[in-house]
């Protein structure tokens, strides 16, 4: 274990420099650390909203802490278990039961009211975030399925389509298109195979969820080796990006195909795409995940991340003070925009609708457009699946190295989800 | 027992800080992660007694388990030889007694200083992706390259190169030996008209005997606990395809990704079994290949 400590230390040392701001003052009494996953435009805006926080507080100290998405759940993992988890966290749909169900985060309802003020929010808005009657994570942004595509690739190409009806049809066509009049220096779209998030839109398409209400796998493997399969085609014609770049698990923004200008696709949360336009020169342009023909839409919105008050918080006024600056304080929702989703109250949206420049203008838009597609919110899976979606990409890398086929795949990834299902639960 | 403490007494002086370190630092965590085996744990709520069931789960079930140990194994049968072979080669070509030797023996074990370190670990991920340095070398000849560590069949030999590549500490000590085996017996070769590859397998590599056995323990050792270049490599995963899923990063992922301290303590135990069946073999075997100078009796 000696060896496991050290390299612990070492990363988390690594990644406490990198995150280093000097925020710390000896003067301020009360101190509270914040951490959340980001990009660099999120961190930006992030520790703006925390100078601006400690400039109107200036008796509490605030320490941000900031990392990509993958190292994120593995860094507060070993804070959980090491008692010294931030007070404020960032929370994914993803993880809230396997941390409420933990301990890790504890319930807001005595605060609502009382140090946090949520009266002005959207009806509803805060159901996702409640478990058993308790609030555990405050909504801080709504989002939705996107497929973020280079529109001078895709118009250069002569694709025409619809981006809210497009089929998956449309889609291999489109890939076709981009491929063959780039001359293969561009790929119509990422191979999407290990992306689950993309599956579930797909699967529920055909009206088959993830989950159940009460926490089993209903997920079957029809859906899942149809998904591994479409990919398969479209690997085996060449019009998507290359194993070698699919394989490779999280990848940070800026090695996306997308932004390289090697593919014209990706999936993504349509709140990144001010982050992704950022970092591209051609113009981007916002589509549904593609529709299977004949079958219902799988669009869906859900809350792209919460805030969350953890089991170590030392101040707890501190922290409800900052939790409440961050979803009530006019000039901290303008810094933030809608970076972390849209708004989840009329007056959020409000006071960030002058501001919009064209991509997030484009993004309000979208998320407009799109509600008439929605017809149910997906299940939250229950605690364990996380550790599904991990096993979902490791037998999915083995279909896309052509190591198993996709209906063989699919069997394992089915029977291997329940039995993680079943050891989390016990 | 006078006699014994007469004849060892210095080596346990000397031992103190690691004694005192094992017996008040590491023995009571290593006992309770023996009794935390035998728990479910999640380092929240306190631990569930589950008498043998991770290690059953661990048999019987657990398909990654047997993954890990056969990535763990692959690396450890490649990396230890390479490394003692590549260790051995350049001390030889140091015992030479070249002019500013320090400097050179400071120049071939800087790697060993190096190599475990984060910063290393994400060079390599670089140099070996399909845009890195490998690739565009190759190119330069002609051969189109491939992406080394997104190919599960090529992923775990990158590593592989790169613990050969940390061959220091080996060498120093290998160099050490070299420098023990006294001069009289390449002489009285020379003067046989022995060739050289004879003299190395006739005098250096008998009287280096000892040194390998050392050397071959330790850096067994070192490899069965392989963790950073792994995890680093792999974005702490094991990926692509499990193929870099040491076991060691199979452990830290039950233990701090996945909450499940008992059975991560169990793996650990597993290990630990493991590394003393390979020592315990090969002291076993070291009587047939090993003869020691100064034997007393």
């Amino acid at each position: 274990m000696k060896l496991t400590r050290r390299t612990l230390l070492g990363t988390m040392g690594a990644a406490a420099a990198a995150s280093a701001m000097p925020l710390k003052a000896f003067a301020q009494s009360q101190s509270i650390r914040h951490f959340w996953w980001g990009n660099p435009t999120r961190d930006e805006r992030t520790f703006k909203v925390i100078e601006m926080f400690q400039g109107s507080h200036p008796d509490i100290a605030v320490q941000g802490e900031t990392i990509g998405w993958g190292d994120y759940w593995t860094k507060m993992a070993t804070q959980t278990a090491g008692g010294n988890m931030a007070d404020v966290i960032q929370m994914a749909h993803t993880y809230i039961h396997e941390y409420v169900q933990r301990g890790g985060v504890v319930p807001l309802n005595d605060y609502i009211g009382n140090g946090i003020d949520l009266s002005h929010y959207d009806a509803g808005a805060n159901d996702i975030g409640t478990m058993g009657g308790d609030l555990y994570g405050i909504n801080i942004g709504a989002t939705c399925p996107s497929i973020p595509y280079n529109r001078r690739v895709f118009e250069e190409a002569g694709v025409e389509f619809d981006p809210l009806t497009w089929t998956t049809d449309d889609f291999a066509a489109a890939c076709e298109a981009v491929t063959s009049s780039t001359g293969g220096a561009v790929t119509g779209s990422e191979d999407m195979s290990l992306y689950m998030e993309t599956f579930e839109i797909f699967s529920r398409q055909a009206g088959q969820d993830f989950y159940t209400e009460d926490g089993k796998l209903t997920m079957t493997v029809e859906q899942v080796a149809a998904w591994w399969q479409m990919w398969k085609e479209l690997r085996d014609a060449g019009v998507v990006e290359g194993k070698d770049q699919t394989v490779q698990l999280d990848k940070g923004m800026a090695d996306l195909g997308l932004i390289r200008g090697t593919t014209g696709t990706t999936f993504r949360w349509a709140n990144q795409a001010g982050a992704l336009q950022g970092l591209m020169q051609d113009p981007l342009g916002l589509a549904i995940v593609p529709q299977r023909a004949g079958m219902q839409s799988g669009h869906f919105v859900l809350p792209s991340m919460f805030l969350c008050l953890t089991r170590d918080a030392g101040d707890i006024p501190a922290a409800l003070a900052y939790i409440d600056n961050w979803v009530n304080d006019e000039e901290t929702i303008k810094v933030l925009g809608i970076d972390r989703g849209i708004p989840p109250s009329q007056k959020g949206r409000d006071i960030l609708a002058p501001q919009l420049n064209e991509t997030d203008a484009m993004v309000v838009k979208y998320f407009g457009d799109t509600q008439s597609q929605i017809l149910s919110t997906p299940v939250i899976g229950p605690k364990g699946s996380g550790e599904v979606r991990d096993s979902f990409m490791r037998t999915g890398t083995e279909v896309v190295l052509g190591n198993m086929s996709p209906q063989d795949a699919a069997d394992q990834f089915v029977h291997d989800a329940e039995g993680i299902l079943i050891r989390a639960s016990r | 027992m006078r006699k014994f403490i007469r004849r060892n007494a210095a080596g346990y002086v000397f031992l103190t800080p690691w004694l005192i370190g094992f017996f008040f630092l590491a023995l009571g965590p290593i006992l309770v992660s023996l009794y935390l085996s035998f728990t479910r744990y999640d380092m929240v709520s306190a631990p569930v007694w589950d008498g043998l069931g991770n290690y059953q789960y661990m048999f019987e079930y657990d398909r990654r388990f047997w993954k890990a140990l056969e990535v763990t194994f692959t690396f450890v049968a490649f990396s230890v030889p390479l490394r003692l072979a590549a260790a051995l080669g350049v001390a030889m070509l140091l015992d030479k007694g070249l002019r500013s030797i320090g400097v050179y023996r400071a120049i071939f074990y800087l790697p060993s200083l190096l190599g475990a370190s984060i910063a290393i670990a994400l060079l390599w991920r670089e140099m070996f992706g399909l845009n890195g340095v490998i690739n565009q070398v190759l190119a330069t000849i002609g051969i189109t390259g491939k992406g080394w560590i997104t190919d599960p069949d090529t992923s775990i030999y990158t590593i592989v190169v790169l613990a050969m590549w940390q061959f220091g500490s080996p060498m120093l000590i290998f160099l050490a030996g070299l420098r023990g085996i006294p001069r009289d017996l390449y002489e009285a070769a020379e003067i046989d008209g022995t060739s050289r590859t004879r003299q190395f397998f006739r005098i250096t590599l008998p009287m280096l005997a000892p040194v390998i056995f050392f050397n071959l323990v330790l850096q067994t050792i070192e490899a069965f606990k392989t963790f950073t270049s792994a995890f680093i490599i792999s974005n702490g995963t094991g990926a692509p395809a499990d193929s870099l899923l040491f076991y060691t990063v199979y452990l830290f992922n039950e233990a701090f990704k996945f909450f499940r301290m008992g059975y991560a303590s169990a793996l650990a135990w597993v290990l630990l079994l493991i590394i003393a069946a390979f020592t315990a073999l090969a002291f076993a075997t070291s009587k047939y290949w090993v003869h020691y100078e100064n034997e007393r009796d």
